[in-house]
């Protein structure tokens, strides 16, 4: 069973990614666009799970954000940056408040940029320590910026523009 | 110049931490080199031909005395007793050890110093004139906007995974020291119409194999709007750079592919989308970044004709007046002078400086001008704040640590990258070559003769030494494992900045002084009076003659 880590805790993990077999009380995940056209069509299954790739478009889920409970964003490589542009949008722009989960070629490293960008979830690379993970939430207690934080908190000194 | 406090010091020193910790684990083998790679480039680490290569962040270029001490005690402790400033206002160390870097980043931190983001796919050291503050010419000190931009993209959480490099530059003066047009973003402060401060921002220039011009995207921006506006650049680059081709991964690359008008409804879409939400400039965070860079305590004092200086009665006259002239420059402030240290002393690399001379450098600041030093982006160091009155004993001073060279501006003041002597990317030397025009063009009267040339050198096409903008560039590339030199005339750093055309085939090795000596004899055989410069003359009359020149030989029948 493949464990992650939600919010503080490690807990086992209810999502199937697409290709994955379901199993009792799993939850499939479906590819964004999948996910539009059922949304679209009114046959939209709950409770929703989308998996976004790197391409994918954040705004093209902006309308169908209702029913989703979870949403997972993919990092297929390491280096791999659209994620974290993604995040900010569907927290900030789009008041998405439920999952948020990375998962793919991450590790503790990216785990406090990660949860700084909205991220509440991560599905961490197989090596990885999670307990090691948890405590990289903790990298840093001060930044300069903004954040979508609900999970790091940080010192600033200057507020947001909307605060 | 801007002191940490209790936020920014935590910072540094949690990056420290953070990057022991990395350290660490790669060397336990949990981190693999692929995983390592990434982070360790994001702070400044290279692994390169002999030893790692660790870059050191001077943000915009300005140094204190004590960070200078401390730049030459790591020199002498963790490296060979040397260091190597950029042409990015940075400083370069070529043999520390790797389990000893989170040291030496620790040691830094104790002077306000740290190495983030001085390499890596992120936003990178923001640079600036590095006469900001004194440059008769600028409208406004630009410094207190570097910082402020230096904080925002400090471990910014969405930009620290880019496609590729990010480069910003930010200037004041209509004289553009910064190279600016050829940054990833150049940011130009300017007054609006109704005389309130904002900028004018540039997106989409850059060297490296495909030099590119930046365009004006943003002709006026207000000043509260900056970090606003350089987030939704980043994020639509973030979001739509390529990530498939590190060749063509850079803004500029996007901003040609989408066409200028095309990037900019999309910065300028995201930016209204965003404005709710972006980071703000209050005006009294400008005032409280203005407040760290106050003019210094300038002593009221009259101008000193230069011949009736201390320099003409304690000190052989010509020397000491040819290093007036070529290595000092007119301050705003009467009584005062800028001074430049050459890194140009025949037989050095360009750029280096030994920890002895860090040292004894830095207690110069302190006796001469203010305790404070400038690096700037041809390699040399300058001293900003020098009353005129102790200018001979300040030469005197630096002629004995052989940073008195007058060349500043001229031949020999060239740039070069660390080329094949230490970098794993170069195919070919660029110190050699340094070293090479050094020798033939020895003559301190025919260099002034010649006037400003700014030669520009890079070992390969990643273009560090920046050769496109050079009036004379020289490009390293490697022909059946031997180096040879392209060379290219015309190009400039400076407004109207301009990239240099290719002559022709390329030379080999021990041919490229007598190359650049060909174009020099057409120069002076064509310039119309002593004031028309290299580039200028090139300008005027196009590449042909001189291509005419250094391939004459070639056209006779084989």
């Amino acid at each position: 069973m493949r464990q992650i880590i939600r919010r503080r805790d490690i807990v086992e993990d209810e999502l199937r990614y697409p290709g994955e077999p379901s199993t009792a009380g799993s939850v499939d995940v479906h590819s964004a666009s999948e996910w539009i056209a059922a949304a679209v069509a009114g046959s939209a299954p709950g409770p929703g799970a989308v998996l976004l790739t790197a391409t994918d478009e954040a705004e093209a889920l902006a309308e169908h954000l209702a029913p989703l409970r979870w949403i997972v964003i993919d990092f297929a490589k390491i280096g791999e940056g659209r994620g974290y542009s993604q995040a900010r949008l569907l927290r900030q722009r789009y008041h998405y408040a439920r999952e948020l989960r990375a998962r793919g070629a991450i590790k503790r490293d990216q785990l406090f940029f990660l949860a700084r960008c909205g991220f509440d979830a991560f599905d961490l690379d197989p090596a990885e320590d999670l307990i090691a993970a948890l405590g990289a939430l903790g990298t840093f207690s001060v930044a300069y910026q903004g954040g979508s934080d609900t999970l790091v908190q940080v010192r600033r000194r200057l507020p947001d523009a909307a605060a | 110049m801007y002191r940490y406090d209790q936020i920014d010091q935590t910072l540094v020193e949690e990056r420290v931490a953070q990057f022991r910790d990395q350290t660490r684990r790669f060397l336990a083998g949990t981190l693999s080199e692929d995983e390592f790679r990434p982070l360790r480039l994001r702070n400044g680490l290279y692994i390169q031909r002999f030893a790692p290569m660790l870059r050191v962040s001077i943000p915009y270029g300005l140094l204190s005395s004590r960070q200078l001490r401390m730049l030459g005690s790591i020199a002498r402790r963790y490296d060979r007793g040397f260091g190597h400033f950029t042409t990015r206002q940075n400083i370069q160390y070529n043999w520390p050890e790797l389990e000893q870097v989170p040291d030496i980043l620790a040691d830094l931190a104790t002077v306000q110093m740290h190495a983030i983001q001085t390499s890596g796919n992120c936003i990178r050291n923001i640079t600036s004139d590095h006469l900001a503050g004194v440059a008769p010419d600028e409208i406004v000190d630009p410094r207190p906007y570097c910082e402020i931009i230096r904080q925002w993209a400090t471990l910014h959480p969405e930009f620290s995974y880019l496609p590729r490099k990010f480069k910003i530059a930010v200037t004041a003066s209509a004289h553009d020291r910064a190279a600016s047009e050829v940054h990833d973003v150049g940011v130009h402060l300017k007054r609006g119409a109704d005389g309130a401060l904002g900028y004018e921002i540039l997106a989409g220039g850059g060297l490296g194999r495909t030099p590119i011009i930046g365009q004006v995207i943003r002709d006026y921006l207000p000043q509260a709007e900056l970090l606003g506006y350089l987030e939704a650049i980043l994020r639509v680059y973030n979001r739509h750079g390529r990530r498939d081709n590190i060749h063509k991964a850079r803004i500029k690359i996007l901003v040609r592919a989408l066409g200028v008008q095309e990037f900019r409804r999309q910065v300028e879409e995201e930016f209204e989308a965003n404005r709710e939400v972006a980071p703000q400039l209050p005006a009294a965070e400008v005032a409280r970044m203005r407040a760290f860079f106050e003019p210094p305590a300038y002593e009221r004092l009259d101008d000193i004709p230069e011949t009736s200086g201390p320099g003409a009665r304690t000190a052989s006259l010509a020397p000491y007046q040819a290093w007036y002239r070529y290595n000092t420059r007119a301050h705003r402030v009467s009584g005062y002078r800028i001074v430049f240290v050459s890194l140009k002393k025949h037989g050095a690399a360009p750029g280096d400086i030994t920890a002895a001379q860090m040292e004894a450098l830095a207690d110069l600041a302190d006796r001469y001008s203010f305790g404070m030093l400038r690096a700037t982006h041809d390699q040399n160091l300058v001293l900003a704040d020098v009353p005129q009155r102790v200018l001979g004993e300040l030469w005197q001073a630096l002629e004995g640590l052989e940073l008195a060279t007058p060349n500043i501006g001229t031949l020999t003041d060239m740039i070069c990258c660390p080329g094949l002597d230490f970098c794993s990317l170069a195919n070919a030397g660029s110190i050699p070559i340094a070293k090479q025009i050094h020798a033939r063009f020895d003559d301190l009267d025919y260099l002034y003769d010649l006037g400003p040339i700014e030669i520009k050198m890079s070992g390969c096409m990643n273009a560090c030494g920046h050769h496109h903008i050079g009036h004379i560039g020289i490009l390293g590339v490697d022909k059946h494992g031997k180096e040879w030199y392209q060379i290219t005339i015309g190009g400039s750093a400076a407004a109207p900045a301009a990239l240099g055309e290719v002559i022709g085939p390329s030379v080999p090795k021990e041919a490229v002084a007598d190359t650049i000596a060909k174009l020099l004899d057409v120069y002076i055989e064509e310039r119309q009076d002593e004031h028309e410069r290299f580039l200028d003359t090139v300008r005027r009359i196009g590449v042909e003659p001189f291509q005419e020149r250094v391939y004459e030989t070639d056209h006779s029948p084989a």
